[in-house]
């Protein structure tokens, strides 16, 4: 599951090296997001999910749209591309 | 459509709309119409706190040395803060008890009315401890104008709503002569309010409260009122909690995911949503002008106040389906913010840790020979 390659908004590109969630390999690389609570109840990271799969590592508690995903709840499951 | 505290109907809470369905009779959590209630009651119980947990001995001190404008900033917070709190300790309860049908979410509104009781108890345990008449500050929560001015916008849909209920209770659907006023109450029109209060509720829960937790956590940058901060910090967690309910009771009925006459009404409501929203951002922009009056504080005034009230109501408002409220307000003017609305900095209270000590009713079962020197029989 780790280095899996993240494209950001169809330009940036990098790659997940195992961290916690999707937002810390994000803040990581650099690409700056939106969040608060980093605990899924918030929203602020919510992110649209445009290619790929994702593994969700804690529960969303927040009404998502079938192509979103909360940043904060969720590592890449092979290679992603998330528009923001 | 007489409330039952037990409805003798055997129904299927999982055919039941959230609202104005059979009234809930067995309290299950087995199964769920909308499992998120279930997960919203999980996380806010095991968020669960005492204001008497934190330390506010140094704050006193802190706000003795403070100059006069600090010290309006500071009280005029608070008093705001009781006020919603206040309203938000009982109404949940009292507008949508009576017409809740699913037990999963009978028991949020319950849970989330409750932890605001909490906020209400923790701001008594801050006024007590940097006043030496807490009456002063309580007492002007229902005297200072611009206090009451938001208390009129913050009620009015509850009001309403409630007030159209009981009157649809006693006696059902039709005209009615009240008070030498005509009111026509029917079912429709109690959804169509009922989601514009769930609306007002969400504006109260998602933008009402930041500014006063911005001024607070501003405070607390400057490493003075730290102990207000950490119960702020656990009120700020809760409210993001509470506001995730309102959002999914919007989006579920607006989405055709609960009543399908919702679908209808929520579409009728938009420009009042909007209009909800604007109305609040507007009053709370001119809440910071109100707290900074006197003179700024380090590291906030209040065109950035305002810039953040902004930024927070698109943020909020786009959760709903909606488009920003102020466009180009994309970026966080206060970004130190997000370190004070982080769950997981929350320090964990000792009886959740694995401190012996502090298990309530726990029994030591390491036992040695010694531990009955001084039995006899």
């Amino acid at each position: 599951m780790s280095h899996s390659t993240v494209t950001v908004n169809k330009t940036t590109v990098f790659d997940y090296d195992a961290e916690f969630s999707l937002l810390d390999s994000m803040e990581e690389n650099q690409v700056p997001a939106n969040y608060n609570c980093r605990g899924g109840y918030c929203g602020l990271c919510k992110i649209k999910l445009t290619q790929g799969q994702v593994t969700w590592v804690q529960d969303s508690l927040v009404s998502l749209d079938a192509d979103e995903v909360l940043a904060c709840c969720c590592v890449p499951d092979g290679p992603i591309s998330i528009e923001m | 459509m007489t409330y039952s505290t037990f409805n003798k109907v055997k129904n299927d809470a999982l055919k039941e709309p959230m609202f104005f369905g059979q009234n809930v009779n067995v309290a299950r959590y087995d199964q769920q119409r909308h499992a998120i209630f279930e997960k919203l009651i999980e996380k806010q119980l095991s968020f669960f706190w005492r204001p008497e947990e934190v330390d506010l001995s140094s704050d006193r001190k802190d706000f003795m040395a403070m100059p006069e404008h600090e010290k309006h900033i500071f009280l005029s917070n608070l008093k705001y803060q009781t006020l919603l709190d206040s309203v938000q300790g009982r109404s949940p309860n009292v507008a949508f008890l009576p017409v809740v049908s699913l037990p999963e979410l009978e028991t949020w509104l319950e849970t989330w009315s409750f932890s605001e009781t909490v906020h209400s108890r923790s701001y008594t345990h801050i006024i007590r401890n940097v006043v030496s008449d807490p009456s002063v500050v309580f007492d002007d929560i229902v005297d200072n104008p611009e206090i009451v001015k938001r208390a009129e916008s913050v009620t009015r849909y509850y009001d309403e709503f409630i007030a159209k209920c009981n009157l649809y209770s006693l006696v059902g659907a039709g005209e009615h002569q009240l008070n030498g006023e005509t009111v026509v109450v029917n079912l429709r029109e109690l959804k169509r309010l009922m989601y514009l209060t769930i609306t007002s509720v969400n504006v109260l829960e998602a933008v009402r409260f930041y500014v006063s937790f911005a001024c607070s956590f501003a405070f607390a940058e400057r490493a003075i009122m730290e102990g207000n901060a950490k119960v702020i910090k656990l009120i700020a967690r809760d409210e993001a909690l509470h506001l995730a309910g309102t959002q999914h009771m919007m989006n579920l009925m607006a989405q055709g995911q609960d009543d399908p006459e919702m679908v209808s009404i929520a579409a009728e409501c938009q420009d009042q949503v909007i209009q909800i929203f604007e109305e609040a951002a507007e009053q709370e922009k001119e809440w910071a002008s109100y707290l900074f009056k006197d003179g700024s504080m380090i590291g906030l005034n209040a065109e950035i106040l305002k810039e953040y009230v902004e930024y927070i109501t698109n943020i909020r408002i786009r959760a709903l389906g909606f488009d920003d409220l102020y466009p180009g307000r994309n970026a966080n003017p206060l970004p130190w913010m997000n370190a004070w609305l982080v769950s997981d900095n929350v320090q964990v209270a000792p009886q959740e840790a694995e401190i012996s000590s502090y298990l309530v009713g726990a029994i030591d079962s390491d036992m040695d020979d010694a531990d009955f020197d001084d039995f006899d029989l």
